[in-house]
């Protein structure tokens, strides 16, 4: 790990200001066009596998051609640039997001899917975001695509048997407005890459934003005095009187940009963002149980009440289509009629 | 926290613009929906990365935890996306995103 960070290290805080010669627009331009074109024939619809292949190979070219200018400019670099890891965690990340889009087959989208999830999550570890690579591949990879890999079993429909489906379903096969849908993303992708590298030299107004580079003994004081607080108080501020003992937090100083301090960034700083995301959380949990449930059938051991087989979502909009449970008698229902 | 260059930053922001476009394409084109509902994933998958390359970028954790919310975001549209298209294939027994043409305005 410390041959990776030395690696991936970025500049040193000085640098010269004109960095590069950036990418001109006339080359993005020209570079989506061919993408564009590629991707069209990617795309799936009724034609032959050989054209498919041209298209992945022209797409592959473009993409090689955008990867050896972004190399070149990183060449006139004092530190040499990104390291190998980026590069092969970008492709595994690109190819596998193109194999989604381009797959008849929802279940293989689905596991290419997985596979960008992992390359992403490498990508974060790249730029020391630990927890977010761990989390991304515990939520999403671990719960989010097992959920859709769940649902396009249940959902499968059988395909029309026939030579000229291939075994795939009518609707996977064919894709709606291909070049229209790829004109447009590859007029937005090109814009936008035209504006991050418009970015010719760094700007001054950066050179506020931006810190000037903290060691981890920086970051632990400035972290430590906003829990410390007062004088001699140990540390207690943050935590409640005499509950926790941070005398040690001097000695142990937080690692920057480890989970421990993004927990206390999260904590301090965005707490009640925290506790909103819980509960959209609660409130989509509920809205899905509702939204995917069948009639509902009531008890039939408890005595005395009458068994009624009746819809759980109300019937044109009437909320007094759903009957309450208990007896039949409009009297006890528990809100009025109106 | 040391702090990423420019051109590191553009690496990475190109890295996730061309994955955000991928995947818009894909929901523009796919016929099936819950390959359109991954194509939003996809989507949300590039704004990640661009989010904590920015946040590597100005040195503080609001990246991360900007991710952090986008990651919840995601999971609660996930289930209740899935749950809307579990129903809708009840309905019509398709996953065809074209058999509910009848709705469009």
């Amino acid at each position: 790990m410390q041959a990776l960070q030395s690696l991936v290290l970025g500049a040193l805080p000085t640098y010269p200001i004109a960095q590069s010669v950036p990418l001109s627009p006339l080359v993005i331009l020209v570079l989506c066009v061919v993408a564009g074109v590629g991707t069209v024939l990617l795309l799936p619809s009724r034609r032959e596998a050989s054209l498919n292949k041209i298209g992945g190979a022209i797409l592959l070219a473009a993409g090689l051609i955008f990867a050896a200018l972004l190399v070149r400019l990183t060449a006139g670099q004092a530190k040499g640039g990104m390291g190998p890891y980026f590069w092969i965690f970008s492709a595994i990340a690109i190819i596998s997001a193109i194999r989604v889009v381009t797959h008849p087959k929802p279940v293989y989208s689905a596991l290419y899917f997985i596979l960008t999830v992992f390359a992403s999550a490498g990508l974060f570890l790249l730029l020391w975001a630990e927890f977010m690579a761990a989390a991304l591949v515990l939520i999403y990879a671990g719960a989010i695509l097992v959920t859709y890999v769940f649902v396009i079993m249940l959902a499968s429909e059988a395909a029309q048997p026939g030579a000229a489906s291939r075994g795939f379903l009518e609707h996977d096969q064919v894709s709606k407005d291909p070049a229209i849908a790829a004109a447009v993303g590859f007029a937005l992708m090109g814009v936008m890459l035209f504006v991050i590298f418009d970015k010719a030299q760094e700007p001054q107004v950066a050179a506020s934003i931006r810190p000037a580079s903290p060691t981890p003994q920086l970051a632990a004081e400035q972290i430590a005095p906003a829990r410390t607080g007062h004088d001699g108080d140990g540390g207690n501020v943050f935590y409640g009187e005499g509950s926790v003992n941070f005398q040690h937090s001097a000695a142990q100083p937080i690692v920057a940009g480890s989970t421990q301090e993004l927990g206390v960034f999260l904590f301090q700083k965005h707490l009640i963002n925290v506790e909103l995301a819980g509960l959209i959380l609660t409130v989509s949990m509920i809205g899905a149980i509702v939204i995917a449930r069948r009639r509902v059938i009531g008890d039939t051991n408890t005595s005395g009440m009458d068994v009624m087989v009746a819809p759980a979502t109300p019937i044109d909009d009437n909320p007094h289509s759903i009957p309450v449970m208990g007896t039949r008698d409009p009297r006890q229902k528990e809100y009025p009629e109106t | 926290m040391d702090t990423l260059s420019l051109l590191g930053l553009q690496h990475y922001l190109s890295v996730g613009t061309i994955m955000f476009a991928i995947g818009m394409i894909g929901f523009m084109c796919r016929r099936n929906l819950i390959v359109m509902f991954l194509c939003t994933e996809l989507m949300f998958q590039g704004v990640a990365i661009n989010l904590i390359a920015f946040g590597r970028y100005h040195g503080n954790l609001s990246g991360q935890a900007f991710v952090i919310f986008v990651l919840v975001i995601a999971a609660a549209e996930a289930s209740l996306a899935l749950g809307l298209v579990v129903l809708l294939f009840r309905q019509k027994a398709t996953l065809d995103a074209d058999a509910w043409r009848e709705l469009r305005g």
